[in-house]
């Protein structure tokens, strides 16, 4: 590992942020833009904002096998191709190639990575909710896992804040369980979608809102000013954003840190270990290894933020070993690679809604419905599971793959096909997991990539809790489908659903108020080495049933601004 | 599934089409190989599975199946796409078609010929479906799916000429209202015989 080892004054940076990401991202901006000198180290290749989404604009029959993964993609991707969609040929370029880049699953572990400017946040779901208050309280009044160390108070303004820059096109509905965000104007629910939300809260009294999604649906002046634009309903956002109309690390945050003209961003390069100094108590730098030349070239900082993905970022502190921490930076409490967390999904319902035959919505939204937690809340107690699980889903008329499973064929078999099919529906729910100190990741004692990093070994799979709430998920879906007095109801509950799939996988270097039994404190900082902050999803000591990348982002720019504090107070 | 059972049972469902010294270089191949050389059809099996695109999709007052090159993307996309047992599926299919005087037919008997077979793929799917559930179960699903009995051929055959003509270039431009950017996401009111949008 010393091969190679330069070492020099351009290696010399303020702040160092391992990870392009979601939060990565977000750190760069916030610590450039409070006058910072900032190294961004992103493991993958560059990818271009706009340029090099090189599938955004193909026509169906430019992509050769359309929405079907070819071998060789799914032979690659193999983890990747777990979840549906990844290896397909329009973005299977922007993935990571699990052959060349193993992990080991003593039990199956889904990992969903992408490896490259802006990681996952060029993919994801785009989904945008705020944690509410009680979220933050049920660990202590549960006993389960470890208290948070901050409150939903501590996080509002950064909410806010967050939320003013990414753009977050929702209704405000003044509910309790899903408190709102600062909103851009909400995308229209069709005719069928209204008529199920009316009758849910008639019926059942359970909310039914429009998705809070990160696309902007009215850009303000600070999204403009990065060259965002408005949304254009082609739901082709998992190709890049030739727009910038979805938040990414790649339309957003990583523009505004340019513009500071204080950022680098070193790409190819795999952070492989922090850098402790036994006499300061402190992270001095990072050791990174080139993708591709395997030199090793030290970078100092003063601050050093993780946000290289839940799972590579506790990687990284397990692997950074010393007399003081021989266990891995940070791990006195043997939590580092703990207590994954994720949604578990894969369990709801569908039908056919009959009637509505005149209305066709056009355009294609980039979102759905959401119905917000419901279970163990308010006066609901549930006796089999602790928590709760929200549903993501919508009603749309069926096209020509309806034909597929049909009978018929022939001329007016595909004259039928040109025409909208009936409509249809469909709910899946995204359930909370509970941290449970036996689901962990490790590194492989003896098996190393080919960059000398030992491999991650996975051991977690879903508890009890998770598995009775999948019934229900699948169930109370089904009712209230035939609630509505939708037709063909079919509930699924996916078995082949492991930890990972939702890529919300979190909770390895967990946040509390004691240093034996947590990583991080309130300000997201390593206990014992104040200058190394984890603020992407390692931290979280719950994960709620919504979905993370709001929170990650929100704590991101909290701790942030914390460390620019401390850091202009010299107590850093 | 034990792997001798598999290897009988695919020999079981494809009847002759299978002779020993293919089974015995099945059983010399390392579990999780591909078959050596892929997908390939003759070309009176091109002619037949052309035959059989076009009666799904005729040409009309619009392009019909062969136009468009349906028959070309189905033989591209089982060879990228579907592994051995789906080969085996559609392969036997076309055989079962060859071996019933397919090409000689009129275009009513071939109809016939399709109906018929497109009420047994009914039946096939169920069991099919079964398969798939079991497999969903099992720690060892990837060698499965390697040797599980494929799609039936009438399936792979409409699902393969329905993708290949309607995300054609001309397939879809002649079929529906081609709006790549649409810009806006609205209620409208359908007219008697619109068609649909395409994006």
């Amino acid at each position: 590992m010393n091969l190679n080892l330069t070492t020099d004054k351009t290696h010399r940076y303020d702040a160092i942020v391992v990870g392009s990401g979601m939060t990565g991202g977000i750190a760069a901006k916030e610590l450039t833009q409070k006058g910072l000198r900032v190294l961004v180290i992103e493991r993958g290749r560059e990818v271009k904002h706009i340029d090099d989404y090189d599938t955004a604009m193909k026509a169906p029959w430019e992509i050769q096998h359309r929405d079907k993964v070819p071998v060789r993609s799914a032979e690659e991707l193999w983890a990747n191709n777990r979840f549906v969609g990844m290896a397909q040929d329009d973005k299977a370029g922007f993935m990571t190639n699990d052959q060349q880049n193993p992990y080991v699953e003593k039990r199956p572990f889904d990992w969903i990575r992408a490896y490259h400017t802006g990681g996952k946040s060029m993919h994801w779901g785009r989904q945008t909710y705020r944690w509410n208050p009680a979220d933050f309280e049920a660990n202590a009044k549960e006993g389960i896992g470890v208290d948070w160390p901050i409150r939903y108070t501590d996080l509002a303004p950064w909410y806010t804040y967050i939320e003013k820059f990414v753009g977050v096109s929702g209704q405000a509905e003044q509910l309790a369980v899903l408190p709102d965000s600062h909103f851009l104007p909400p995308m229209p629910m069709s005719p069928p979608e209204r008529f199920f939300r009316e009758t849910m809260k008639q019926k059942l009294n359970r909310p039914v809102t429009i998705g809070r999604v990160a696309n902007l649906t009215q850009p303000q002046p600070w999204h403009t000013a990065l060259g965002r634009a408005s949304c254009q309903f082609r739901n082709k956002c998992s190709r890049g954003c030739p727009y910038g109309a979805y938040y990414s690390s790649l339309s957003g945050a990583i523009p505004a840190a340019r513009a500071t003209n204080r950022l680098d961003i070193l790409h190819d390069s795999i952070a492989a270990e922090l850098i402790y100094d036994d006499k300061t108590g402190r992270a001095t730098g990072v050791r990174v290894v080139n993708q591709h030349t395997l030199a090793v070239t030290d970078y100092s900082a003063r601050i050093i933020f993780l946000n290289a993905g839940s799972m590579n970022t506790a990687a990284l502190l397990l692997n950074s070993r010393s007399s003081r921490f021989p266990n891995g930076l940070g791990n006195d409490s043997d939590q580092v690679g703990r207590n994954i967390m994720d949604h578990h999904l894969g369990a709801g319902a569908n039908a056919t809604i009959e009637g509505f035959e005149e209305d066709l919505m056009y355009g294609q939204r980039p979102n759905a419905l959401y119905i917000p937690r419901f279970r163990n809340w308010g006066s609901d107690r549930q006796t089999t599971y602790l928590r709760g699980f929200g549903y993501q889903g919508g009603a749309s008329r069926s096209d020509w793959k309806r034909g597929v499973a049909m009978d018929g064929f022939g001329a007016s078999f595909k004259q039928q096909m040109t025409q909208p099919g009936a409509w249809t529906i469909g709910f899946g729910g995204f359930g909370e997991v509970l941290p449970n100190p036996n689901n962990r990741m490790y590194l492989d004692p003896v098996k190393k990539d080919k960059w000398g990093v030992p491999l991650i070994v996975f051991d977690a799979a879903f508890g009890e809790n998770e598995i009775a709430m999948r019934k229900d998920m699948m169930n109370s879906a089904a009712e209230m489908l035939d609630a509505a007095g939708f037709k063909n109801i079919t509930g699924n509950n996916r078995q082949d659903v492991h930890l990972g799939l939702g890529i919300h996988e979190m909770g390895t270097a967990r946040m509390g108020k004691d240093p034996k039994t947590s990583v991080l404190n309130k300000f997201n900082q390593v206990h014992d080495c104040k200058n190394v902050f984890v603020t992407d999803g390692a931290a979280m000591a719950s994960s709620s049933c919504v979905n993370p990348s709001l929170t990650y982002m929100a704590l991101t720019a909290r701790a942030a601004n914390y460390a620019v504090d401390q850091l202009t107070k010299k107590n850093l | 599934m034990n792997r001798r059972n598999a290897l009988s049972h695919i020999s079981l469902l494809l009847g002759s089409t299978l002779s020993a010294p293919t089974l015995l270089a099945m059983d010399r191949r390392g579990r999780h190989q591909r078959v050596p050389g892929g997908f390939t059809l003759t070309s009176d099996q091109r002619s037949l599975v052309a035959t059989v695109a076009e009666l799904i999709i005729p040409k009309t007052d619009t392009p019909g199946a062969i136009e468009v090159g349906v028959p070309a993307f189905i033989e591209m996309m089982l060879q990228d796409c579907y592994l051995q047992p789906e080969h085996q599926s559609f392969v036997a299919g076309v055989e079962q078609l060859q071996q019933a005087g397919f090409l000689s037919q009129s275009t009513a008997d071939q109809t016939e010929t399709l109906r018929r077979l497109e009420a047994e793929t009914k039946e096939l799917m169920k069991a099919y479906q079964v398969q798939q559930t079991k497999m969903g179960d099992n720690e060892d699903k990837e060698l499965m799916k390697k040797q599980a009995t494929g799609l039936p051929f009438w399936r792979l055959m409409k699902e393969l000429t329905l993708l290949g003509y309607f995300t054609s270039e001309a397939g879809l431009q002649a079929s529906f209202n081609y709006v790549p950017i649409p810009g806006k996401y609205e209620l409208i009111k359908l007219k008697p015989g619109q068609k649909n949008y395409a994006y």
